[in-house]
């Protein structure tokens, strides 16, 4: 986990606000170290995590967490972590077998306009059922689902309505029933104007999930241009009332990507300029 | 104009609450739904987009028992066995039915959390029908929805706008905890006013209105006083004192051509060093006529 961005978000792994939604999004850069940040937060903090993988295989994260300390092979043996590994189930949808009994969850494969109410089923069922652990069970925190990332399902053939149904069932379920949280990840390819684009999906359900959600980390290359020393900013949104009034705080940083995590300052003190 | 919509004094009123992506127009509902309790009307409210917590959260008081939740947020496809309300029953009879159960002989005030919701699943067209039963219907009073401006098409928000008899555009202020609403509201004899309000909330959900945007200017200076002061909190004192302030105003820059020096240049003072010229033949250098024999 990052330390400067958990502190950004006035969070540890100790104290985190929950029942939140969080939205992750990008516009013609790459938020997922921020899917990196989340993964090892919500595993520091010995909260139970669902995460659904569907642009990456479990490897990948594996890797990127060992280097920010997690093991998540460890925490998938412990039960602690239950991982969707969306590319490998979808090989058993595209080419059926007879011996696969696979989960439901990418049966959205076969047929996108029904709808992700299979995948909602998965992630209900699974969530519900940590409800009934045996005793000798450790004690976990509250609920956490990852989802990476709901725009590849919109390539794939789902419908923006379907998505933000499914987004609402989770953050229903996760969030208001069970307290806990939601972090997705959303992806934009196009300027930000109105138009005919065909980038209009991706942005139609970028407002959608902005209007659901309590917290925004909106990823954007530097307006300038490319730099070395920093690789973009970041503007956190806090969309919920912190208990005192509406006021929508904002607030802009810049970062940098490491090898073993990220920096994040106010714009124009990079270390580079100072 | 803000202010006589929160008292919510016509009947048969349809007033939409539009926002965006950028400003959430939930906390505007609340103050309506605030305002209607306190009149001592039944409020119905279709929660689609939050929760009742969520929604409740911030309106205490005695008259919340008039609030009536109908719960559409757990399960408003009927993706569960069991669900309360779906999108579906959304029509001019499974909508009175629900007022009817639950309200007294007064029509009740009815609130929908959001119309984006519903204009998602259910076509505009069905939409506005059942929302022209609902007005003609007599089980309610007034009816207050919110709509997501920048989810749906043009088309699709200006056909349910047209419906209404007050829209209420809110987008974000200048500074952060105000807002701005542009306020379209259609009278009963057919007169359309439109006005321009600059508001902010108070802890207890009551709007207040303030300037209106053409006092600018008078904003601008009051910001500019507001700023933090750069000469406080230094280690070293950057502060002029009168004395000091004085002296530097009465200080002649050196490269500025002021009326003083252009009379001590013209008027050299007595004493002060005056220079004397008596033309030299060999000065007289004509580049043109290096032997000054020329006849020009």
């Amino acid at each position: 986990m990052f330390a400067e961005l958990s502190s950004i978000l006035n969070a540890s792994p100790d104290s985190f606000t929950q029942g939140e939604f969080i939205l992750v999004s990008d516009r013609q850069s790459d938020a997922s170290f921020l899917i990196h940040h989340f993964l090892s937060f919500y595993l520091r903090a010995r909260c139970r995590v669902w995460f659904l993988g569907l642009v990456q295989s479990f490897n990948h994260y594996s890797a990127v967490s060992q280097r920010l300390g997690v093991s998540l092979a460890q925490a998938k043996e412990k039960g602690q972590l239950v991982f969707l590994e969306g590319l490998k189930e979808s090989l058993s949808v595209l080419i059926p077998q007879d011996t696969n009994t696979g989960s439901k969850a990418m049966d959205f494969l076969r047929d996108p306009g029904v709808g992700l109410k299979s995948l909602y089923e998965f992630v209900r069922s699974s969530v519900s059922s940590s409800g009934s652990r045996a005793e000798g069970a450790e004690e976990w925190g509250p609920p956490v689902l990852l989802v990476d990332d709901l725009s590849v399902l919109l390539s794939l053939g789902v419908s923006v309505g379907a998505v933000l149904d499914f987004s609402h069932y989770c953050r229903a379920t996760v969030c208001s029933e069970l307290q806990g949280n939601v972090v997705m990840l959303a992806r934009c390819d196009g300027e930000e104007e109105e138009g005919d684009g065909d980038d209009e999906g991706s942005e139609t359900l970028l407002k959608g999930l902005t209007h659901q959600c309590s917290l925004t980390l909106h990823v954007q290359g530097l307006p300038t241009g490319f730099c070395r020393d920093i690789h973009g900013q970041v503007e956190v949104c806090w969309r919920r009332r912190q208990g005192d009034g509406q006021s929508t705080q904002k607030k802009l940083f810049q970062y940098k990507v490491h090898d073993k995590g990220a920096s994040f300052f106010a714009p124009g003190t990079s270390s580079a300029v100072l | 104009m803000l202010t006589e919509l929160l008292q919510g004094t016509d009947a048969g009123g349809f007033l939409i609450i539009q926002d965006s992506a950028s400003y959430s127009g939930r906390h505007l509902l609340k103050s309506f739904i605030n305002a209607a309790l306190h009149r001592e009307e039944a409020v119905h409210v279709l929660g689609f987009e939050v929760s009742e917590e969520e929604l409740k959260d911030g309106l205490i008081g005695a008259s919340i028992h008039r609030l009536h939740f109908h719960n559409a947020y757990t399960d408003p496809l009927g993706w569960t066995h069991n669900p309360a309300f779906t999108v579906h029953q959304f029509c001019s009879e499974g909508v009175t039915q629900l007022v009817k159960q639950t309200s007294q002989s007064k029509p009740a005030t009815l609130v929908i959390d959001s119309l984006s919701w519903i204009l998602r699943h259910v076509g505009p067209p069905a939409v506005c029908k059942t929302l022209q039963q609902l007005r003609k219907g007599g089980a309610v009073r007034a009816i207050i929805g919110l709509l997501h401006a920048d989810m749906h098409q043009r088309g699709t928000v200006g056909s349910v706008c047209h419906m209404a008899t007050s829209v209420i555009t809110v987008a974000p202020g200048m500074k952060g905890d105000e807002a701005v609403a542009k306020i379209t509201k259609r009278s009963k004899s057919g007169k359309v006013m439109q006005d321009e309000e600059i508001f902010s909330f108070k802890e207890d959900f009551t709007v207040v209105v303030q300037n209106r945007p053409s006092q600018l200017g008078l904003k601008q200076t009051e910001t500019e006083e507001r700023e933090t002061d750069p000469t406080a909190n230094l280690t070293f004192n950057l502060r002029l004192s009168d004395t000091e302030r004085e002296a530097k105003e009465k200080l002649a820059l050196p490269f500025v051509f002021s009326k003083e020096k252009k009379t001590a240049l013209l008027h050299s003072g007595r004493g002060s060093g005056r220079i004397l010229y008596e033309p030299d033949a060999n000065d007289d250098y004509d580049q043109e006529d290096p032997d000054d024999d020329l006849d020009v």
